[in-house]
């Protein structure tokens, strides 16, 4: 047994320089490709050898080189991410997929293309905004067409038996992620909101073989962590926009709640859902990323198509989902949180707190902006929702 | 420890951004006594002060107050406190007690404002402006100083006008602009600090539609003792609001109502706060010893 750190010690590190293990692999003659938001199915990257790489912004960074081709009305996190690939800190990257998450996503790829040098493989895959048949047939198309492209890029086929062996490896990360969840159900749990977030972002800073190793590491030391004396503090569910930095839920956690669970994308949305197997993988992998992944840039109310009005159905057809996950995990509120300017999530606001409100279930709607600066006066109106959650 | 003859009192401090507040009340609370002052630029220091000064004015010792909370701004500098909660949670409990009947509350202090809704002796669900001048005693401030007019004058002449102004810029920097505008163009004053008043209570009155309004609304916070403000309030939500005599204290007041029912719980439990150990004295936050 080495002394090289283990478990939640070693996410840590990696979630400290997130870009250490790849420019290791890289050194050693692996390819790195770098992918923006979940709809990149990393399936494919995998099946072709590739080291499945994605991509953030850098929390805390001033941005400078975007300013001058974005306008204001960008979100701080495609801002920074697009920042740092000019500032040339994303230039060991072979490739890079990004897709039509939202608007600004799919402007950053192409002007990641127009103004950033390397890597010189920049795909962009087109995602519609719904999630019924056609919308799922196109998006199938899609995929192939960027099978193609990287076929040709990698001048290697993805034969049916590498993807099923890639599809078999990123399910069984997911069954993992899902095991340490489970944990986090217990009271108190044995696992901070922001211990996990490191545990999150080492995986997708990882080949997927060490991403697994490294998640029944973490389970077991999880595991084994003593059962803590009573916590007083609120448990809370987190939705919202990306949160690749720690810094948003330390604060929540100092300011009296504890993160048991999130409905966020570095979090519970890239493993929730396995990619099912039996059937045609590319329909599958179709389906898992438009339809189940669950983030609010696909629209699902549930009366597409029809002309009758019903909101409170739409409404359960949007969120359903979070009913139970707050149920299980016996979250007492939930802290939605948004980035200024980032539609997508914050569009959703008002039906997502009318929906917990017909569940009983307390909410508060905080809106930062990836600034440290901005998290001050958060902790008193967490503390205050806290309070009325602790009566 | 103290016993069950001896006068027991409870004190809120409220620690503003601009303003300092302390409550005192006995155990049937009853309030004994206020006092407000500027929390000024050392106001880490302040919270001594204003505590030794409404202990002075109430003609009472420390040791007989039985549990102080402190809320506000800077209610982490309040070592003599036993806790610390939030001015969302004390300013409904401060109000509740004063009117009980109370389902909405609009606070307006000179840098923020917030919005409640309570119920059952609860916070129902509430929101704040706390990044935006716009909608607090602030926007008042700017425009009191561009026109170097008192801002008692301006509520008093704001009161005489027939054609409020429409005030159409978000931002106070730009609503100074066009106040100033308006007047260049000889608009009549009267109306045109109707118009910001008017501009004040709607930024207000959205950000509390928000959360859902109900009347009974309660009206607090120093922008509170403005009539202007009242009035315009009360005609941006459709219905009269009910004004506390002083608007300024509810804030400490819910905390030294939230601070006697902590020492009624853990009296209860058997278990009363060491008040002999507390100390009125100032923060040390450098270690170079209190000071003055």
């Amino acid at each position: 047994m080495s002394d090289k750190p283990q478990g939640l010690a070693a996410a840590r590190l990696i979630y400290q320089d997130r870009t250490k293990r790849v420019r290791e692999l890289k050194a050693e003659g692996r390819k790195i490709m770098g992918y923006v938001c979940l709809y990149p199915p990393v399936e494919m990257m995998t099946a072709l050898g590739y080291v499945p790489f994605r991509i953030f912004g850098r929390y805390g960074e001033p941005v400078s080189a975007a300013d001058t081709v974005f306008t204001p009305v960008v979100c701080h996190f495609l801002r920074s991410m697009v920042d740092q690939g000019m500032k040339g800190n994303y230039s060991f990257l072979d490739g890079i997929i990004g897709s039509h998450t939202c608007d600004i996503g799919s402007v950053a790829v192409h002007i990641w293309k127009d103004y950033i040098p390397e890597p010189n493989f920049v795909y962009f895959i087109d995602v519609p905004h719904t999630d019924h048949l056609p919308a799922q047939e196109y998006f199938k198309g899609q995929i192939l067409d960027l099978k193609r492209k990287m076929e040709e890029f990698a001048e290697q086929e993805i034969t049916d038996s590498m993807l099923a062996e890639a599809i078999a490896l990123h399910n069984r990360q997911r069954q993992l992620v899902r095991e340490l969840y489970e944990l986090r159900k217990a009271d108190p749990s044995p696992l901070s909101g922001t211990e996990n977030l490191e545990v999150m972002v080492a995986l997708c800073s990882l080949p997927v073989e060490e991403g697994n190793e490294l998640l029944q590491q973490v389970i077991e030391e999880v595991k084994e962590r003593s059962q803590e004396q009573l916590d007083e503090r609120a448990r809370v569910l987190v939705w919202g926009t990306v949160l690749d930095n720690s810094a948003l839920l330390q604060v929540i956690e100092e300011s009296g709640a504890s993160v048991v669970i999130d409905d966020t994308c570095v979090g519970t949305r890239a493993y929730w859902d396995d990619v099912p197997v039996g059937g045609d993988p590319w329909d599958a992998l179709a389906r898992r990323n438009l339809v189940d992944l669950k983030c609010p840039r696909t629209y699902r109310q549930a009366t597409f198509g029809q002309l009758k009005r019903d909101y409170d159905t739409d409404l359960d057809s949007q969120f359903g989902y979070l009913k139970n996950m707050a149920k299980d995990w016996h979250a007492e509120g939930v802290i939605l949180q948004s980035l200024k300017y980032c539609d997508s999530h914050g569009y959703d606001v008002p039906g997502i707190r009318h929906y917990l409100d017909t569940l009983g279930i307390p909410s508060i709607y905080i809106e930062h902006d990836y600034t440290e600066g901005s998290l001050a006066p958060i902790r008193t109106r967490i503390e205050a929702f806290v309070e009325t959650i602790k009566v | 420890m103290i016993h069950n003859q001896t006068p027991l009192y409870f004190a809120g401090v409220d620690i503003g951004s601009t303003m300092s507040k302390v409550a005192i009340i006995d155990d049937e609370q009853n309030l004994r006594t206020a006092v407000i002052g500027p929390t000024g630029a050392e106001h880490r220091r302040r919270a001594n002060q204003v505590m030794i000064e409404a202990l002075g004015q109430a003609g009472i010792p420390l040791e007989t107050v039985g549990y102080i909370v402190a809320t506000g701004y800077g209610r982490m500098n309040v070592p003599f406190a036993e806790q610390q909660v939030t001015e969302i949670t004390c300013h409904a409990r401060g109000v509740m007690t004063l009117f009980p009947e109370a389902q909405s509350i609009i606070d307006i202090g000179g840098q923020d404002s917030k919005a409640l809704r309570v119920g059952n002796h609860k916070v129902l669900d509430f929101t704040t402006n706390d990044k935006c001048a716009a909608g607090t005693g602030r926007f008042l401030e700017v425009i009191a100083e561009t026109l170097d007019l008192p801002l008692s004058d301006m509520s008093q002449i704001s009161l005489k006008s027939s054609r409020p102004v429409q005030i159409t810029s978000i931002c106070t920097i730009f609503a100074q602009q066009e106040v100033i505008r308006y007047l260049s163009e000889g608009t009549d004053l009267s109306d045109v600090l109707a118009g910001m008043h008017d501009a004040t209570a709607s930024r207000v009155v959205r950000m509390a539609r928000r959360i859902g309004v109900l009347p009974p609304l309660v009206f607090t916070g120093g922008v509170a003792l403005n009539p202007a403000m009242v009035k315009a309030m009360e005609d941006n939500l459709g219905f009269p609001v009910l004004v506390p005599s002083n608007p300024l204290i509810t804030g400490a007041l819910g905390a030294a109502v939230i601070a006697r029912d902590k020492y009624h719980q853990l009296a209860a439990r058997g278990r009363t706060p060491a008040v002999n150990a507390r100390r009125l004295e100032e923060v040390d936050l450098f270690g170079g010893g209190a000071g003055k």
